[in-house]
């Protein structure tokens, strides 16, 4: 190669590393503006979560961010304090009074609650929303089937049901069930005709614009990327100590490098199961036990005769190492006594709960008259709150194995997954659970016999047992939040012999807060954590 | 359409249109059939992509409606009639390509914002991190793939291969894992992701892109904090880019360099930087443009991942979130994006030739 070639590879030389040069001054330039430490970012509470809406409109929103942001950019009619769920009390309201058979609740609200724009909170308001909730038929509706909304006059609101309601108030608490400014939402094309499902055009507008009178108004929405809510300068209650909060999309490892490191007032609303581990010290760590992972056997014959033996779903319950699935779950998990959380009223001691044993296993296996048999085994591919579903499936299938079951996995992802389950073809599989709202009734609505999730796995009143039929229909029949209570714990106790539902564990629910802010705190309420309720520390 | 150098000039006189000799409307002629071709295919793509997404296991329903909706008939029915599910698949698509001639692309079933207006959010934020690594990564790989086959099996050559093969052989994601983790957490020069720090208000939207809206409207703030996060997600986009594309600039010169006339100019006594620069560089480059191209569409359409680590809120994230929730008119108009970005890079690639290689003549 001539001369001159080395000329021109040093010339290259040159320019590479001044390209290293810019790359790393573009780096450390830009420190003084990492915003961990400067000031203005002292007063700014940053909420790190994996976004998980679709909208912020009352009456559509169903998923975790949507109602994080919901329950502080609205007021319903009832909440829960702090981390409580057992006791509704009044937030619009300032009472609330009960017929004695539940089937009416009468709620007075508070005279000096306003919506963010100054205008008074009236019944009119209370009626528009919860009808319009329901009118919309969106994927909260179906809890507030058959309850009346009437507004007898400006400052009460009556809720019927055509039978006893003992959970009317706890409804009342959901996110979905936010109160919304009617004049303001009509004029975006919010309506709460039976034809809202269709005709209601306010989404959009509710999207960019909160409509509430809670202790936040939206200031920005970017669905991929931030949600910031400002102090609302009209809130009736008492204020908030951060006036800024950033809600931002961050991936869930990100989480844990953020909050590790963070000096700012910051919070991480998805770390749980195994992301808790190796934590720094310095960060403060509230959690319930409030969701679980169950498994399922389809009792369809024409799906599969080994399945729907009951003896073989009884192989399998005495087969899975239950322990050993908490541990693998990570700080935080436990063994189930029942199918209902430890955190919900109804829920069993952990020591009720099924138990290992292999040799009971096999009997149970032989007593079906099966050897060996071959059962597909599906799940959502996916790591839901910290736990990842392949590890957990994987150590079912090694532990069945020991009984003699041999599982063939088949992760599929979440849509698929679903397609499959509500299909109803699914011949095993598990799947994490959650409650819509507070109560564990829902949990019977669905799993008990005939029950939704139950119809998916060939479960219905004809091919259930007596007792379970019955105990379900307590459940639902309950005239009082006790009685209801009682009913669930008495349900699960028939569904640990009777149903196809195996629960392998709980896990937690979990806020990760840094050193600098306070009463960052846990709550299964729905809304995940009160934002209002945080403050800065010190 | 184009035909190589090879062919003689007489033929290429009597049949070729010439993109250098002036015909403008030879060659308006030939943009307009390309334009035609290009509309014909992405008529095309809106059928494949209508079909694909219907062939997908899964039913919107199922994936957007809670378990207890799904238990009530009036919801599925109410869903259904919303998104026009309830109609026949024929009239679905004539009323998504009806919309779609009007500029409508169709309501995004997961953000109940136009898809247009959801896409007009994400791409701009893709573009602000791929153009710079484009340019980046074009120079770099040119200066490697250069320095490469000019020393041809020598130790630098030998580096350069080895670099470049780490390079494409690691996925971006675990270098953006990698790089997040030292940047961020043990050096703590980067930003943890996302586009701006908490305390700044994003600049008014003119283009859409943080640093260069900052820079519009004067807020130096603003835009030096927009640049600092992007520093890290282009790195690492740059390293991956450029490990693909100095493996092909390496071996296109490499190509070139074997050629009589390279030898013939380095004997007439051509300064070397004429021979690299006029002879080989333009040479080589009709290769790596095709590959550029592919390269800077592939940019647009899937850094999904890489995204996901910095919190970067660019088409990669939509494109995942909208097919997770099986949002059929959002996957729909993430797909024509892509067909139209893929297609257009593909016209202007050959376009290119032409200037590029005065051999090349379009046809």
């Amino acid at each position: 190669m001539p001369s001159a070639s080395k000329a021109q590879t040093k010339r290259s030389s040159k320019v590479l590393a001044s390209a290293a040069l810019a790359a790393v001054l573009a780096l450390t330039t830009g420190c003084g503006s990492n915003g961990s430490s400067s000031s203005s970012a002292n007063k700014t509470l940053v909420a790190n979560t994996t976004f998980v809406y679709k909208t912020l409109d009352p009456g559509r929103t169903y998923e975790q961010t949507g109602y994080v942001a919901l329950h502080s950019l609205y007021s319903t009619l009832m909440t829960f304090n702090g981390d409580d769920i057992n006791t509704p009390v009044p937030e619009l309201a300032a009472s609330v009074e009960a017929s004695p058979d539940n089937t009416a609740y009468t709620f007075k609200l508070r005279d000096n609650a306003t919506f963010s724009d100054g205008s008074p909170v009236t019944s009119a308001d209370v009626v528009f929303s919860l009808t319009r909730l329901q009118n919309l038929k969106g994927s909260s509706a179906t809890f507030f089937a058959g309850l009346n909304f009437k507004a007898p006059d400006d400052k009460t609101v009556v809720v019927t049901a055509d039978k006893p309601a003992p959970n009317i108030p706890v409804l009342m608490a959901m996110p979905a069930s936010s109160i919304i400014n009617s004049k303001v939402a009509k004029e975006k094309g919010a309506t709460d005709s039976p034809e809202a499902a269709t005709k209601d055009t306010a989404q959009a507008f509710l999207d960019t614009t909160s409509a509430g009178s809670g202790p936040y108004v939206l200031e920005r929405n970017d669905p991929g990327q931030e949600m910031v809510l400002v102090a609302n300068d009209k809130y009736w209650g008492t204020k908030p100590d951060f006036k800024r909060v950033s809600l931002r999309n961050v991936d869930i490892q990100n989480q844990k490098l953020t909050l590790s490191r963070s000096k700012s007032p910051e919070i991480a609303l998805d770390l749980t199961g195994n992301l808790l581990k190796d934590l720094p010290e310095s960060l403060k760590v509230s959690q319930k036990k409030d969701n679980i992972f169950f498994a399922w056997s389809n009792m369809d014959p024409s799906v599969s005769p080994v399945s729907s033996n009951p003896e073989f779903v009884a192989a399998f319950k005495s087969a899975v190492d239950y322990k050993g699935l908490a541990d693998l779950m990570g700080p935080g998990a436990s063994t189930l006594g029942g199918l209902v959380a430890d955190v919900y009223p109804g829920s069993l001691p952990a020591e009720s709960g099924p138990q290992q044993n292999i040799e009971a296993a096999k009997k149970h296996l032989a007593a079906a008259g099966l050897s060996n048999p071959t059962v597909p085994f599906v799940y959502p591919a996916i790591t839901y709150r910290g736990v990842d579903l392949g590890t957990i499936a994987t150590k079912v299938q090694g532990d069945v194995e020991k009984a003699g079951i041999k599982l063939e996995l088949t992760p599929l992802p979440l849509t698929a997954f679903l397609e499959q389950y509500r299909g109803g073809k699914a011949v095993m599989g598990m799947t994490p659970h959650a409650l819509s709202y507070p109560r564990a009734e829902n949990l019977v609505t669905v799993l008990g016999p005939g029950g939704i999730n139950a119809k998916r796995v060939g479960w219905l009143e004809a091919n259930a047992s007596q007792e379970a039929v019955k105990a379900s229909k307590a459940v639902m029949s309950a005239t009082s939040d006790e009685d209801k209570t009682s009913a669930i714990e008495a349900w699960q106790k028939v569904m640990a012999t009777d149903s196809p539902f195996i629960p392998l564990g709980e896990n937690s629910g979990a806020i990760v807060s840094t050193p600098q802010v306070s009463e960052a705190n846990y709550t299964s309420a729905g809304w995940i954590v009160d934002l209002a309720d945080i403050k800065a520390a010190g | 359409m184009y035909a190589d150098a090879a062919g003689s000039q007489d033929e290429s006189q009597r049949t070729g249109i010439f993109v250098r000799t002036g015909k403008d409307t030879a060659f308006l002629r030939y943009l307009l059939r390309r334009l035609l071709t290009t509309a014909g295919l992405l008529l095309g793509s809106t059928v494949a992509s209508f079909i694909l997404v219907q062939a997908v296991p899964g039913d919107p329903v199922s994936a957007n409606l809670s378990d207890a909706a799904l238990g009530d008939p009036s919801a599925v029915a109410a869903f259904r009639s919303r998104w026009g599910l309830d109609q026949p698949l024929i009239v679905q698509y004539f009323t998504y390509l009806g919309n779609l001639l009007h500029g409508d692309f169709g309501t995004s079933q997961q953000s109940g914002r136009p898809v247009l207006t959801d896409l007009l959010d994400y791409v701009p934020a893709t573009l602000e991190i791929a153009i710079p690594t484009m340019i980046l990564a074009i120079l770099i790989s040119t200066c490697l793939g250069l320095l490469a086959a000019v020393k041809h099996g020598r130790w630098h050559d030998q580096v350069v291969r080895v670099v470049s093969l780490l390079g494409l052989s690691t996925p971006p994601f675990w270098i953006s894992i990698l790089a997040l983790y030292f940047f961020f957490f043990v050096l703590g020069v980067s930003p943890n992701g996302g586009r701006l720090s908490p305390e700044y208000i994003p600049p008014e939207t003119i283009t859409g892109m943080y640093s260069v809206d900052a820079l519009l409207s004067g807020d130096l703030e603003v835009f030096g904090d927009a640049v600092h996060h992007m520093v890290l997600p282009i790195a690492v986009l740059t390293l991956s880019t450029v490990a693909m594309l100095t493996r092909f600039v390496r071996s296109a010169l490499l190509e070139v360099l074997r050629k009589d006339y390279i030898t013939a100019a380095y004997a007439k006594g051509l300064p070397t930087r004429t021979v690299m620069i006029k002879y080989l560089l333009r040479a080589g480059l009709v290769p790596i443009i095709t590959v550029i191209g592919i390269a800077f569409a592939s940019l647009l359409a899937g850094t999904v991942l890489v995204e996901s680590v910095f919190s970067w809120p660019g088409i990669g994230q939509y494109a995942f979130k909208s097919a997770s929730a099986l949002d059929r008119p959002a996957i729909l108009g993430i797909t024509l994006f892509v067909a139209t970005v893929y297609l257009l890079i593909n016209l202007i690639v050959d376009l290119l030739y032409g200037l590029a290689d005065p051999r090349v003549r379009l046809t």
